[in-house]
């Protein structure tokens, strides 16, 4: 079966410094997780995979194929980018069927696949409002729906939950599992274990431009744990929140920033369930965005580097 | 090897430069017209009817500002060389051309066009010609009221109609010219707007005033044999030069444009084409 990405030898460099470091690996169908401490060139990697850059040194093939100057490959390629980039005065559905368009449909089949995407991640009551009025969580969501309004057979989705509510988090998780039983390969970076975790067992773990280890999620799982998990909510209420958390089983330290909270905990997950069970029911008001800085995983791969 | 085909309700693979550069245009043109630009443009575009709006209203109240048997016509064709011609096309050229694809990478959504199936060409394409669509909307309608609002001071409208529809072509075919020119340069240079102000206010001038073929090297020289008007003199010097060297002809100003139009969008697409574009986040 041809893998659906090939790297073989792959050097890229920005100048002096280098973005990855002579990468070989071989992504076979389904999910996987591309997991890496900020900087560790999972972007790099990502924008190469895309064909927004051009390997120094080695090859990089999608479905057999080069990837850089083959437009014809993004016919099979949906690609979110990490960037909160998006033409602001446009509606989400002008936008996602202007995408189509650009895919090579017609302007009615544009227009029934951007509605059918839309749909798809939840956004048909604010498909007609300017993407400049969405919130963080509604603009990840409509990026990804322009990731998917051509069907394409490979996701290619770059920190797709970065500043999502815990909620949307979830929602988009579901979706990202559903897409994948239906058959699509994803890959899907994060610098979040967690996140990559609820996702797929399959992981490139990568640091310092090099890809570290692949293979099974749980086999590192014991390692991050070691470590506390740092998570910054900001929301409406957060010393509601800290009350929540203060006597919670895990919790190591509570910090107030402005209209933020950061916890340090050694049980993620149950912190995790625990924090979306709140913002369900609302008890604590809305929680506007939710992200991990990566100390926790950035010691993990300290480890992995020593050993 | 397999070969990329596209799924169910996808169009064909290989999208052509054409049908692909109509798609940007679409995406792009919307855009276009409500940026701060198209303000800017329409402030440029509305000095010349200002002017010819005042001196309508000096001559309303009899004041005494045409003399030496200067017509309505003649302040047109002078306005329309001096100003649109030689100031107002390529200045709007240069700030739309330069940022054709610069806005796309600072504002981070060229991923969005860069992973299309469709020629990084046609996204250069599409988007020139949307800037020709905003460009010349803005400008046209303005050099018709000029004309409309100074003709007929001692001329007559159907007289001078026939140089208005040649000064509308030189309107659309400056704009072509140099927009081109300076989507080359944008896509080029990391500072474009500086090369192309250079380029309009000190390249051109100076092409213009210095004999020998220098001339020639000049947008400019190519849009003065087309423009219909008695040509006002920039510099004594500049009379001398153009009694020495003559104006071009139709076919050399027509061979003259062509050629930095083809040339100029040929580098701009060869160049988006082979670039990487590293956004910083």
């Amino acid at each position: 079966m041809t893998p659906v990405i090939s790297a073989a030898h792959v050097s890229k460099w920005y100048g002096q410094v280098i973005g990855l470091n002579d990468v070989s690996v071989t992504v076979q169908p389904g999910i996987t997780g591309l997991l890496g401490p900020n900087g560790a060139g999972k972007s790099t990697f990502m924008k190469l995979v895309t064909g927004q850059l051009q390997p120094d040194k080695g090859s990089l093939r999608i479905f057999g194929e080069p990837v850089w100057r083959n437009p014809g490959i993004y016919h099979r390629i949906g690609f979110c980018p990490e960037q909160d980039a998006f033409y602001e005065r446009m509606t989400g559905r002008e936008w996602v069927t202007a995408l189509a368009r650009l895919g090579g449909m017609d302007e009615r089949r544009a227009r029934d696949a951007a509605a059918e995407a839309i749909a798809r991640v939840d956004l048909e009551e604010v498909a007609d409002r300017r993407i400049g009025g969405y919130s963080k969580g509604m603009r990840q969501r409509i990026k990804l729906a322009q990731a998917i309004v051509h069907d394409p057979e490979l996701l290619i989705l770059d920190e797709p939950l970065s500043g999502m509510d815990p909620l949307g988090r979830r929602r988009a998780i579901r979706m990202i599992r559903e897409w994948g039983r239906q058959g699509r390969s994803i890959l899907v970076s994060s610098h979040i274990l967690h996140e990559i975790e609820s996702m797929t067992a399959n992981v490139l773990l990568i640091s310092s431009g090099r890809i570290l280890a692949e293979g099974d999620v749980h086999r590192i799982r014991d390692l991050i744990d070691e470590h506390p998990h740092t998570v910054y909510i900001r929301a409406a209420d957060p010393r509601g929140l800290g009350r929540e958390f203060l006597a919670h089983p895990g919790v190591i330290s509570l910090r107030f920033e402005p209209n933020a909270l950061v916890v340090e905990t050694a049980a993620p997950d149950a912190f995790y369930e625990r924090l979306t069970e709140l913002a369900a029911s609302g008890a604590c008001g809305p929680i506007e965005e939710l992200t991990s800085p990566d100390d926790n995983l950035q010691a993990v791969f300290k480890y992995l580097v020593r050993s | 090897m397999e070969q990329a085909t596209p799924r169910p309700g996808a169009g064909p693979a290989g999208t052509g430069v054409l049908a692909a550069s109509m798609r940007v245009f679409d995406l792009s043109l919307g855009r276009m017209l409500w940026s701060r630009r198209t303000i800017f443009t329409a402030l440029v575009a509305g000095l010349p009817v200002v002017v010819a709006l005042v001196l309508r209203t000096l001559l309303a109240f009899e004041v005494p500002v045409m003399q030496g048997g200067v017509t309505g016509p003649v302040v047109f064709g002078l306005m329309f060389w001096g100003f649109v011609v030689r100031f107002a096309i390529p200045v709007l050229a240069v700030f739309y051309g330069t940022a054709l694809i610069a806005d796309e990478v600072e504002d981070r959504t060229i991923t969005y066009l860069f992973t299309r199936p469709i020629p990084r060409a046609s996204v250069v394409l599409g988007k020139y010609l949307a800037y020709l669509v905003c460009a010349t909307s803005v400008l046209l309608p303005a050099v018709v009221l000029t004309w409309l609002l100074l003709a007929p001071i001692d001329g007559a409208l159907a007289a001078s109609f026939p140089d208005l529809g040649v000064d509308l072509v030189i309107v659309v075919v400056g704009f072509v010219a140099y927009g081109a020119l300076f989507a080359a340069v944008g896509t080029i240079f990391d500072r474009p707007l500086l090369f192309g102000l250079l380029f309009v206010f000190g390249w051109e001038n100076l092409a213009l005033a210095l004999p020998g073929q220098l001339r020639r090297a000049s947008v400019a020289h190519y849009l003065q044999g087309l423009v219909p008007h008695a040509m006002p003199a920039d510099t004594p010097l500049d009379v001398l030069q153009r009694a020495m060297t003559g104006a071009p002809g139709v076919l050399e100003c027509a061979l003259g444009l062509g050629l930095v139009t083809v040339v100029g969008l040929l580098i701009a697409a060869r160049v988006v084409s082979n670039r990487e574009y590293v956004l910083e986040h």
